[in-house]
């Protein structure tokens, strides 16, 4: 097989990496459209071993931005950045993959799949290493930077104090491009190195449109959903917290099989997602002031 | 005289059935000597010694021939001590101590214990059905077992003591009638009642009970998976008869019927511990017995820690969950033991456990965690119609009311099981739509579309609805098997 190569200095080498004080000489690809390179992207990056509300925003946001047309980078690694892939692909959106090994590599193996569907969905696996090339631990930080410099902005989901996701968050600072780190809670190890991002300046994320607007951007425009009145109660239950269905059935007082269907048409409509039995609205719902 | 022959009959348990063992034995002249022939395994060679000792203990005479037992058909291998009590009624027989033809109306059964006592031995009703198929209306067996026998339609004729059983034959005897069985009086069921909150996984029960789904209950551990899924047998619609009589069968020949409950009434429940073999889980042996698989017949199968159960133990469950049989193939033939139960199983969300525990924080690397759930094959977990994490709340708060009893779960789950069978709710067009957007929307496999499909329609005759509604599938929706249990990191 072979894969296609942009050289530093030649046609088609994207602008926005040649930034970096140390450029990587070549860039390998696999996938056709070199031309999304080119494209605003943001980088969306954290933990491997997240919890559920970081799978669950990291979807969130892949997807909201790249239905808006934003392509997403991040590093095909387990956890945050492959739900930020799903979260693209879901929106049938374009999503670039950045490894840390030989362009011909899958790492980790298990994500062979997400990466053919990355590069069917018109997007792209790219690498600074020639096939055969193995995966090190020593060259991940060195993808990091590759990640930081394709976009105009990194996003860092979740991570502890010495995640790799905070290196790359190092890189963008150097190139002087936004951080934004999602907050989480305070007693939470997993948010402890995302929450100093943010004291150290990073611009908290409370939403896709504060990327949007950072991007200039608009905004993504939603219309507004049409629910049933138990739908809309649920939903806002799940605005003031994420809820197990029993929490839900308490709060609201409806019976377990309502909230069931309520909390599926919510999935549905795209409004609430599930993970590990605890529902979450998907974005802060807009109320009447 | 050259030699004298008696027989007895008896029967022998081939897997769930019982066939007809003609005890013959045979007095001759000649060095007193005691042997027993026809495949006879080491228990039944051990009659031997049981029936001398038993016989002399009757104050009866050993007669001292040379004695050679018989049991044909001599190619059927024969297990287990009930033979006892026939060989010794046989050599009683043709020592010429009992009638012959007295003897020869009667099917024997029973272990002897060496001051001659009789001991019940497994497998009672089926002996006394295979009887009764033979044409024989009257069984000796011992008291225990009399009630058991009962069922089967034959005379069961219990005695307590061989001396007894000879007395009885000489016409000496009046054997004692059969008490009716009294009510069952065992430990009551656990009931609903106690459960306080858990709203949604008493949902799912009701569901499993009302259509006999299978139940997938995950969450961390310490919120109460195994407390609920205790409870399902409650409200599980009452046995028939020919359902009651089917599982005393199965577990009066794996020796599990209670002492004193000769039928089993109430739907079965068994929870094997995940160490058990994977022949004790779906059954097995030299001389086939039913499985634990089998014991829940019409019942409730737990299995109590899914992810700790070996891969293969698991993989054989598949089979009788598609068939609701257990095929088991032997040399001597393929034995097929029912096995149509509903299958719950718990697991928790990772190894360690403290996943979707909010005050625990999960140890687990992200390859641990895909193993643990690999080990649940898509295949296996394809048959879980019925999907409920069960996380632990947030807050502190109580955790709600204590809920509806058993009793008026059971009632509407009674009814909504008449609907199913009578006439199940159609699924409506508006109904589809849902199903359709979520296809699209969830990525809901063909697979997951039928099992989907199958709770919409019990949820709608749980509600009476005339028709599947759209938030009858909405609900069906919402028990589907969710990524997190598939494989995903």
């Amino acid at each position: 097989m072979t894969y296609g190569v942009l050289r530093r200095g030649g046609a088609g080498y994207p602008p926005l990496l040649a930034q970096l004080h140390d450029p990587p000489p070549r860039l390998y690809l696999r996938g056709e459209q070199a031309g999304v390179l080119e494209r605003p992207a943001v980088a969306v990056v954290g933990a491997r071993s997240c919890s559920a509300y970081g799978a669950h925003v990291a979807r969130t946001l892949g997807r909201e931005l790249a239905g808006e047309g934003v392509v997403v980078v991040s590093g095909l690694a387990r956890g945050v950045d492959a739900e930020a892939h799903r979260g693209a692909l879901d929106s049938g959106g374009t999503t670039v993959a950045v490894l840390g090994c030989g362009i011909d590599r899958d790492y980790p193996a298990r994500h062979a799949e997400l990466a053919r569907r990355i590069v069917a969905g018109g997007g792209l696996v790219v690498s600074e290493y020639e096939a055969g090339v193995e995966p090190a631990p020593w060259r991940f930080p060195a993808r990091n930077r590759v990640i930081a410099g394709l976009a105009l902005a990194t996003v860092v989901v979740e991570a502890r104090e010495r995640s790799g996701a905070l290196i790359t968050a190092d890189f963008a600072l150097e190139l002087g491009r936004d951080v934004f780190a999602v907050p989480g809670e305070i007693t939470a190890a997993l948010s402890s190195g995302t929450n100093r991002l943010i004291r150290q300046g990073a611009a908290p994320l409370l939403g896709p449109d504060d990327v949007f607007s950072a991007l200039g951007l608009a905004p993504a425009r939603r219309p507004p959903a049409d629910l049933t009145d138990v739908a809309a109660r649920v939903l806002n239950v799940l605005a003031d917290a994420p809820s197990g269905q029993d929490e839900v059935v308490r709060a609201t007082g409806l019976a377990a099989s309502a909230v069931a269907a309520a909390l599926v048409e919510l999935e549905l409509a795209g409004l609430a997602a599930e993970a590990e039995g605890v529902h979450r609205a998907t974005r802060v719902p807009e109320r009447a002031a | 005289m050259e030699g004298v022959l008696a027989r007895a009959t008896t029967h022998a348990l081939v897997g769930l059935e019982a066939r007809s063992i003609e005890v013959e034995a045979h007095l001759q002249r000649g060095v007193p000597a005691f042997a027993i022939v026809g495949l006879p395994d080491k228990g039944v060679q051990e009659a031997k010694e049981r029936v001398r000792s038993g016989i002399a203990s009757a104050e009866l005479e050993w007669p001292m021939r040379r004695i050679t037992v018989n049991l044909a058909p001599a190619d059927l291998r024969k297990e287990g001590s009930g033979f006892d009590l026939p060989i010794a009624l046989a050599i009683l027989a043709a020592s010429q101590q009992i009638p012959f033809d007295t003897l020869a109306e009667h099917a024997a059964l029973g272990e002897l214990a060496l001051d001659g006592r009789i001991r019940p031995v497994p497998g009672a009703i089926v002996a006394a059905e295979a009887a009764r198929r033979v044409g024989l209306r009257k069984l000796l067996c011992a008291a225990e077992s009399a009630p058991e026998a009962a069922l089967a339609g034959v005379e069961p004729i219990p005695v307590r003591h061989l001396a007894e059983a000879g007395a009885y034959l000489r016409g000496r005897h009046e054997p004692e009638p059969v008490a009716e069985p009294p009510p069952y009086a065992g430990p009551p069921l656990p009931d609903l009642r106690e459960v306080r909150g858990q709203e949604r996984a008493r949902r799912a029960l009701e569901i499993a009970a009302a259509g006999r789904h299978n139940l997938l209950l995950g969450g961390p551990p310490g919120t109460g998976k195994t407390m609920l899924a205790r409870r399902l047998p409650g409200i599980l619609p009452p046995l028939t008869r020919a359902e009651a009589l089917e599982v005393t069968r199965i577990h009066s020949v794996a020796g599990a019927l209670p002492a004193g409950q000769p039928l089993v009434e109430h739907p079965p429940f068994r929870a094997p511990h995940h160490t058990a073999s994977t022949p004790a889980i779906v059954g097995g042996g030299p001389g086939p017995r039913p499985g634990e698989a089998t014991l829940a017949h019409c019942g409730v199968l737990l299995l109590d820690e899914l992810g700790e159960f070996p891969r293969p133990s698991l993989e054989a469950l598949r089979q009788p969950l598609e068939d609701g049989s257990v095929a088991i193939a032997r040399i001597g033939g393929r034995h097929v033991f029912p096995a149509r139960f509903v299958l719950v199983g718990t697991m928790n969300l990772c190894p360690c456990g403290a996943r979707g525990d909010p005050a625990a924080e999960c140890s687990c690397s992200p390859g641990r965690i895909a193993a643990y759930r690999e080990k649940l094959s898509r295949a296996l977990l394809d048959r879980f119609d019925l999907v409920v994490t069960v996380p632990r709340a947030r807050s502190r708060e109580v955790a709600g009311a204590g809920g509806e009893p058993s009793s008026a779960v059971a009632e509407r789950v009674v009814a909504a099981d008449v609907r199913l069978r009578d006439r199940p709710p159609p699924i409506g067009e508006p109904s589809r739509v849902v199903l359709a957007r979520a296809i699209d929307a969830l990525g809901l496999s063909a697979r997951g579309h039928a099992r989907v499909s199958r709770v919409a329609v019990t949820i709608g005759a749980l509600a009476g609805a005339h028709e599947v509604e759209p938030e009858h599938m909405a609900e069906a929706l919402s028990y589907r098997s969710p990524s997190e249990l598939a494989v995903a990191a």
